[in-house]
């Protein structure tokens, strides 16, 4: 098993626009294959994998590793094979975020998205670790 | 549904190219082998459920339709200052 390191992410305003292309789709969308990923400096650490196309389909997505440091998901040879990643630099790993009401948000750790930076090929993968993780981690938020 | 019968280290062939082979059976646990094209997914059926209804739930009506989005503490010492993600321009000028 490798262990992708987690990457910190601090979107590059000069980038605000990604196009992610998920060749399986998410789990539930497989059709759904081409994503364009928004950053926004005034929204980090979040950030929106959008539907290509279509600005009313959007998921809000984060960096978990920063907010939770312990976060080490294992992702299988096989996974790896299929992104292409030549080194632990090459992937980035986004959670993506359920929002349940005013400041209270979820983290899907079970499903995390890893994405090869270089070639901005991403997929929904299975960590073999998954029995650890939970669906809906409780996003670490301050109180106000 | 199909029902066959497999012993130990027997397989079934599905449309040619997936081959599900019995492993190990002990006791109530039947352990199988699943050799696949890449890009065929394979799931724990529950697993897989989970994270698609998860995924359902999280699906958004656009960033517009979110109105607040939750405060997160800022990670200690800013870690990673490099350009995120990299697109394929920055990858063939290296």
């Amino acid at each position: 098993m490798n262990r992708v390191e987690n990457v910190a992410s601090v979107p590059n305003p000069a980038q605000a626009e990604n196009t992610i292309s998920m060749p399986m789709g998410l789990l539930g969308f497989e059709r759904i294959k081409e994503y364009v990923l928004l950053a926004d400096p005034a929204e980090e650490p979040f950030l929106w994998l959008q539907v290509s196309n279509d600005a009313n389909l959007a998921f809000l997505v984060v960096a978990p590793q920063p907010l939770l440091p312990s976060y080490k998901p294992e992702i299988s040879p096989e996974d790896v094979a299929f992104l292409g990643l030549d080194s632990a630099a090459d992937a980035a790993v986004l959670s993506i975020v359920t929002v349940r009401g005013p400041n209270h948000a979820t983290l899907n750790l079970k499903g995390p998205i890893v994405l090869n930076r270089r070639t901005l090929v991403a997929k929904q993968v299975i960590p073999a670790n998954a029995a650890e993780f939970s669906v809906q981690h409780p996003l670490p938020v301050i109180q106000p | 549904m199909l029902v066959l019968s497999r012993k130990l280290n027997e397989s079934i062939v599905i449309d040619g190219h997936i081959i599900v082979k019995v492993v190990r059976v002990d006791g109530d646990v039947v352990k199988l082998g699943i050799t696949a094209p890449m890009e065929v997914p394979v799931h724990r059926q529950e697993v897989y459920e989970e994270i698609q209804k998860n995924n359902l739930e999280a699906l958004t009506q656009g960033r517009a339709a979110v109105s607040a989005l939750p405060r997160v503490p800022r990670p200690k010492g800013d870690a990673d200052t490099g350009a995120w993600p990299r697109n394929r321009n920055a990858a063939k000028k290296q």
